[in-house]
């Protein structure tokens, strides 16, 4: 299956992207096409296998059944602007000047960023397990952002948009302010920085924790067992994170694939059962409107604080 | 990095009476944070090395004795043993890309295409002697034979750059045309590919104007020299080809179609030529003489090639 992906990522990339860089221009990007082309790849496999497992699911045995079910499109165009590509694409080319010059200027003062394998020799040779370990200490990184966005008002106006979703389902995962999701890039780089990340070299087991992701959103009343829900972040685990009572600043279950961060620092909750979701306290057109429309309402409550 | 190429043909030659046993071929698996082991007489891949991130490309030691290979965004040089391909050292180097030993073996060149920087490093110690930040993307480099220059293309900046290694200053920096990549010191000319456009320019070393443009195939990309010098093989990333040039009149005399993005190559003494096909994620083995060729499956990406005819890496 691995090679199979790669041999279409290595098409679109022969046939397609370089072409057309070629015809604009920019062939000095083809190299970085390249990495793009396997995440786009990847990421629409993404979508195909959570399509094909959580509509079935939410079919089976949804939390909720909506008369009119139109809110969850613009959810479906977040999904493919973040999976697909577009949304790292915008954000690379954003931020690779950027990232070239720290990365030069940091390397001229003698930091010359390591990688965890290099912190902890005894990784050298293998690759999944320290893949694993790079799972684990990103997670925890990313319950650190995610709880912060919660923390800061100015950070929370923008991750609203998230939270706003009274109809969430596997689609609602990528549902985020640009701005947020371009923040979430530099915090990634910056960790980047401090241990490195694999790029695209484990894209099959990305794959799969971006599957739990959007699992974790899904319509569909799942519970994983005592063990598995302190093992695995589960639909209903999420679901209490993104209920009317926890939105805003002072919320649970933050954790995004392992539930671990949340039991060790205290916001872990196992006890609410599907509540219902959503945020009171933003604009309705956080809710229903439509992506440019949520961009700008995101925008402009970021701006007044 | 020609000079190892015809190092390793020479140790070819002089073994030519094993010819037949083999040898091996290793391939940097770029996105697939690998290198594949090739057994050459069986053509098939035996072993496959882990490496941390993004391997590129390699040189030999000046005493052939160490094999290096750049690991871009793990910042770590590996040095292997040159037969087995055994892991012996590993290097802190930032962002190591493209590398080259200068002629006289006293100074390693580092292009950090991700950093838009130049590292110049004591060859043995590897202390860093001097670093430039060069805009933007340094690719490919070769020398001047006589060592006082190196030469970079600025893949970003439509730019060659030439840096004066005796005085550790930069001498030019001029346009060549768009997106600049492979590099060969040639018959006292520069000759750059051009990625951006179908030509390879051809270089003053003194101060850097064009002055010729050869018409090749679109994404002109590569520039090899065979082992005995009589042709240029160009390789281009639009129209995946390989063009044969006469090195005398720099004049087409074959081209070869070779679907899969054409990247790095390296000639086997057996006449064959052995080419990563980037986007293909094989190696291709043609026989220029029919022109037909083989696959082999390698890893993700696979970028730079390295063949040693007394190869004798093990499963």
């Amino acid at each position: 299956m691995i090679s199979a992906l790669d041999l279409v990522a290595g098409w679109v990339q022969e046939n397609l992207l370089l072409p057309a860089l070629y015809a604009v221009g920019l062939m000095q990007w083809e190299d970085i096409a390249f990495g793009w082309a396997l995440f786009a790849v990847y990421g629409a496999v993404q979508v195909a296998l959570t399509f094909a497992v959580c509509l079935p699911l939410e079919r089976w045995r949804p939390v909720e059944r909506w008369p009119d079910a139109a809110a969850v499109w613009v959810d479906v165009l977040y999904t493919f602007i973040a999976r697909v590509g577009l949304l790292p694409l915008v954000t690379f080319v954003l931020f690779y000047r950027l990232q070239t010059a720290l990365n030069g200027a940091l390397t001229d003062q003698g930091w010359v960023p390591p990688t965890l394998e290099r912190l902890i020799p005894v990784l050298f040779g293998h690759p999944i397990l320290t893949f694993v370990l790079y799972v684990v200490i990103l997670d925890f990184a990313e319950y650190w952002r995610h709880r912060l966005s919660h923390i800061f008002t100015w950070w929370y106006s923008l991750h609203a948009l998230h939270h706003a979703q009274r109809q969430m389902t596997f689609w609602s995962d990528d549902r985020n302010h640009l701005i947020d999701d371009m923040i979430g890039f530099a915090f990634a780089t910056a960790i980047a920085l401090l241990i490195g990340i694999p790029p695209l070299q484990f894209p099959l087991l990305v794959l799969v924790l971006r599957f739990l992701e959007s699992l974790s959103h899904a319509n569909v009343r799942l519970r994983f067992g005592w063990l598995g829900e302190r093992l695995l972040v589960s639909p209903r685990f999420h679901r209490a994170h993104h209920g009317v009572t926890a939105a805003g600043l002072a919320s649970v279950n933050y954790g995004a694939v392992l539930p671990w961060w949340d039991m060790i620092f205290g916001t872990a909750d196992f006890s609410r059962e599907f509540v219902t979701t959503g945020d009171p306290t933003a604009e309705e057109a956080l809710a229903t409107g439509g992506f440019f429309v949520q961009q700008w309402v995101g925008l402009r409550r970021m701006l007044r604080g | 990095m020609f000079k190892h190429i015809v190092a390793a043909f020479i140790v070819a030659v002089l073994f030519s009476a094993n010819a037949e046993a083999g040898g091996a071929v290793l391939v940097m698996n770029s996105s697939a944070a690998s290198l594949s082991v090739i057994d050459i007489d069986s053509q098939t891949e035996i072993s496959r090395i882990p490496v941390l991130r993004e391997p590129h490309h390699w040189t030999l030691t000046p005493d052939n004795r160490e094999l290096l290979v750049g690991d871009t965004v793990a910042n770590e040089m590996l040095f292997l043993d040159p037969v087995t391909f055994a892991v012996r050292r590993r290097l802190p180097i930032s962002d190591p890309y493209q590398l080259g030993f200068s002629p006289d073996g006293k100074l390693l060149v580092v292009t950090a295409l991700a950093r838009a920087q130049v590292d110049i490093y004591e060859a043995g110690s590897y202390k860093l002697v001097k670093r430039f930040a060069l805009k933007s993307m340094p690719s490919h480099l070769d020398f001047s034979p006589d060592s006082a220059m190196v030469f970079i293309s600025l893949q970003g900046t439509d730019r060659l750059a030439a840096i004066d290694l005796r005085k550790m200053a930069l001498a030019w920096d001029m346009p060549v045309g768009r997106a600049p990549a492979g590099v060969i010191w040639h018959n006292g000319k520069v000759m750059v590919a051009n990625m951006g456009s179908d030509d390879v320019a051809i270089v003053d070393p003194r101060d850097g104007r064009v002055t010729e443009r050869l018409k090749i195939g679109k994404g002109a990309h590569t520039l090899f020299r065979s082992p005995d010098g009589k042709q240029l093989w160009v390789n281009a990333r639009i129209d995946s080809t390989a063009t044969v040039l006469d090195a005398k009149t720099l004049k087409p005399i074959r081209i070869y179609k070779l679907p899969g993005g054409p990247d790095d190559l390296v000639f086997a003494p057996d006449g064959k030529i052995w080419f990563t096909l980037r986007f293909a994620h094989k190696v291709a083995v043609l026989d220029p003489i029919s022109g037909n060729f083989t696959t082999i499956a390698v890893g993700r990406s696979p970028h730079g090639i390295y063949l040693n005819p007394l190869g004798r890496a093990t499963k």
